[in-house]
């Protein structure tokens, strides 16, 4: 009944599974020899496979730049930005597609347009308005555009919440439920899966986004992103000698919370992904 | 009583949007039309009080610059390569993972994996799989091969395109749901009919596949023109080092000349250019998508 009833003859499961197998190589291994070198002694050629477990790499990874400074500031920014932005967008989503008003055709198009707009036409500008705000260097600018939303989580939200069967609605518009409480008790509870694969994918983009910080923000107040992209790992006194080991331990230090972050939200994702984008 | 229920309605739906429409006059509409008109004058990021309005000389300058025009190709490249073989092997591992296999999951996860490691760290691991004495001349060294300067000049358009493909089962999740979204009895009928399993790819999977495709494609292709951070990390050492002379994308370009030469209203220019190319591009897309998209739902109406 699937794409391929003929898996189940010997020689055809033997090259799905072998083709299986070689790509996964293919994809996983670059990770596994960036986590096998980032345990090799200082200043050792790149080997294939893992040869020696130097954790002290590791610990020179969170101690010669200012790790846990820039650790902080990256779970400020997320914290600040991945709930507010997911409020928003969820709200906003909501009216998109069970509300009804003039105009609501035309706010529609500008999201959708909004959602080809390259971020970085507006960052400049953005930066003189912050400028005269006294804004730069604080965490103010993501504040504000979390309260905004985000136009690509306004557009899955909408998606998502025009699937709810139209009864529903009915049965709380008669007990006398008020717009709000009918979309945060009946509505929001439903978006759960939605709201998991925002959550989840806004914490991966803002905790990797490190051109925002850079524009906004100085030295000390940097996340993690913003430090590894600029500082990086050398020797104090010569900055052309690269550490490749702490650098790649870094690395691996740094995709964690992404990583770990997809397999926790995985069901959801899988979920909330299909119903956003395929109905799109 | 009725109008009151509806002007109420109108209100609310107000009320609601309200959060992101005011953020978005503020911090999308205003510094997008302030960055439009500030890209005809001669800004450089000190001089806002003696602005000049200099008409179409930035725009003039992003046609006339060889280094835009060089910039502009190499980008087209890149994007011409990179989003087609990344849509290819996206669908290729969907397809295979949409056959009756075990572990599924196990497999989804392994393929789906690079497209969540932060690009901070994608690069900063291919770097050192790429570099001189790095992971993949050690294994052209175990096979007894040449050794490739990989970042240098013929080879590192290669190497960027390599990262970039690394990612391409980002739209594997997509994908996924796509194929599940084929009826089954479709299928039935193509085996009653007697159709290969590549046949079947051709006449029943591709086209109700389309309209991911097209979406895929889309975003593909916004995405590829305007990658700058991957070449620039690649062979410089911060986000202000110029990358070497093939990867020297668009964007990269229009970055350097905002933050390495204070260019402002000239970069401006650079990025509006990009973003009405973008835009002439989504439309041509949509446009061109009537002749080879499937949409179940037309054929109902």
């Amino acid at each position: 009944m699937m794409v391929n009833a003929g898996i189940n003859k010997p020689l055809l499961r033997v090259v799905v599974y072998g083709l299986l197998t070689v790509l996964t190589i293919i994809f996983v291994y670059p990770l596994f020899i960036t986590m096998a070198n980032s345990l090799n002694p200082l200043y050792s050629l790149s080997t294939l496979l893992p040869t020696a477990f130097e954790w002290e790499n590791y610990k020179m990874a969170v101690t010669t730049i200012e790790f846990p400074e820039y650790l902080k500031n990256s779970l400020i920014i997320c914290a600040i930005s991945v709930p507010l932005t997911t409020l928003s967008s969820a709200l906003a989503g909501f009216a998109f597609a069970r509300l009804r008003a003039p105009g609501k055709k035309l706010l529609f198009v500008i999201i959708t347009s909004t959602m080809m707009l390259p971020g970085i036409v507006t960052q400049i500008p953005t930066y003189i308005l912050f400028h005269k705000m006294n804004f730069i260097d604080t965490f103010y600018p993501w504040l504000l555009w979390g309260i905004g939303g985000a136009p690509f989580f306004i557009f899955m939200y909408r998606q998502f919440f025009s699937t709810v069967p139209k009864e529903l609605e009915e049965a709380a518009r008669i007990d006398g439920c008020s717009t709000f409480r009918m979309y945060a008790t009946i509505f929001m509870p439903l978006a759960t899966p939605a709201t998991w694969t925002t959550v989840i994918m806004l914490f991966q983009g803002t905790w990797g986004d490190f051109i925002t910080p850079f524009m906004f923000l100085r030295d000390e107040h940097y996340p993690l992103a913003t430090a590894l992209a600029t500082i990086g790992y050398h020797l104090p006194d010569n900055p052309n000698v690269i550490l490749a080991q702490p650098s790649s331990a870094a690395a691996i230090l740094f995709m964690i919370p992404t990583i770990a972050a997809f397999f926790f939200g995985q069901r959801y994702l899988v979920d909330g992904i299909a119903a956003g984008a395929v109905k799109g | 009583m009725l109008q009151t229920k509806k002007w109420r309605q109108y209100a609310t739906f107000y009320a609601f949007v309200s959060p992101w429409l005011i953020i978005f006059i503020f911090l999308g509409l205003f510094p997008l039309l302030y960055g439009l008109y500030l890209s005809f004058t001669n800004f450089t990021g000190f001089n806002m009080n003696q602005l000049k309005f200099v008409g179409f000389s930035n725009y003039k300058t992003v046609f006339l610059d060889s280094e835009s025009m060089y910039a502009l190709g190499r980008t087209l490249l890149v994007t011409a390569i990179n989003v087609p073989i990344s849509l290819a092997i996206g669908l290729f591992l969907a397809v295979l993972l949409n056959l009756k296999i075990k572990g599924l999951s196990w497999w989804r996860t392994a393929f789906y994996i690079p497209s969540v490691v932060p690009v901070v760290s994608t690069v900063l691991m291919w770097k050192f799989i790429f570099s001189g004495d790095g992971l993949l001349n050690t294994l052209f060294d175990k096979l007894q091969l040449q050794p490739i300067n990989w970042l240098g000049y013929e080879y590192a358009t290669t190497a960027l395109i390599v990262m970039l493909l690394w990612g391409a089962g980002g739209s594997l999740l997509i994908n996924l749901a796509g194929l599940k979204g084929i009826p089954a009895d479709l299928y039935e009928a193509a085996e009653i009919d007697g159709a290969s399993p590549v046949r079947k790819f051709f006449t029943v999977t591709l086209p109700l596949m389309t309209h991911i495709l097209f979406f895929n494609l889309i975003m593909g292709i916004i995405g590829s023109l305007q990658i700058y951070i991957q070449p620039i990390l690649l062979s410089g050492k911060t986000l202000l080092d110029s990358p070497i002379k093939p990867n020297y994308l668009y964007l990269v370009h229009a970055f350097q000349q905002i933050f390495a030469f204070q260019r402002f209203g000239y970069g401006l220019a650079l990025m509006w250019v990009l973003f009405i190319a973008i835009l002439l591009l989504t439309v041509l897309v949509f446009y061109s998508s009537r002749f080879w998209v499937y949409y179940e739902t037309d054929q109902e109406v």
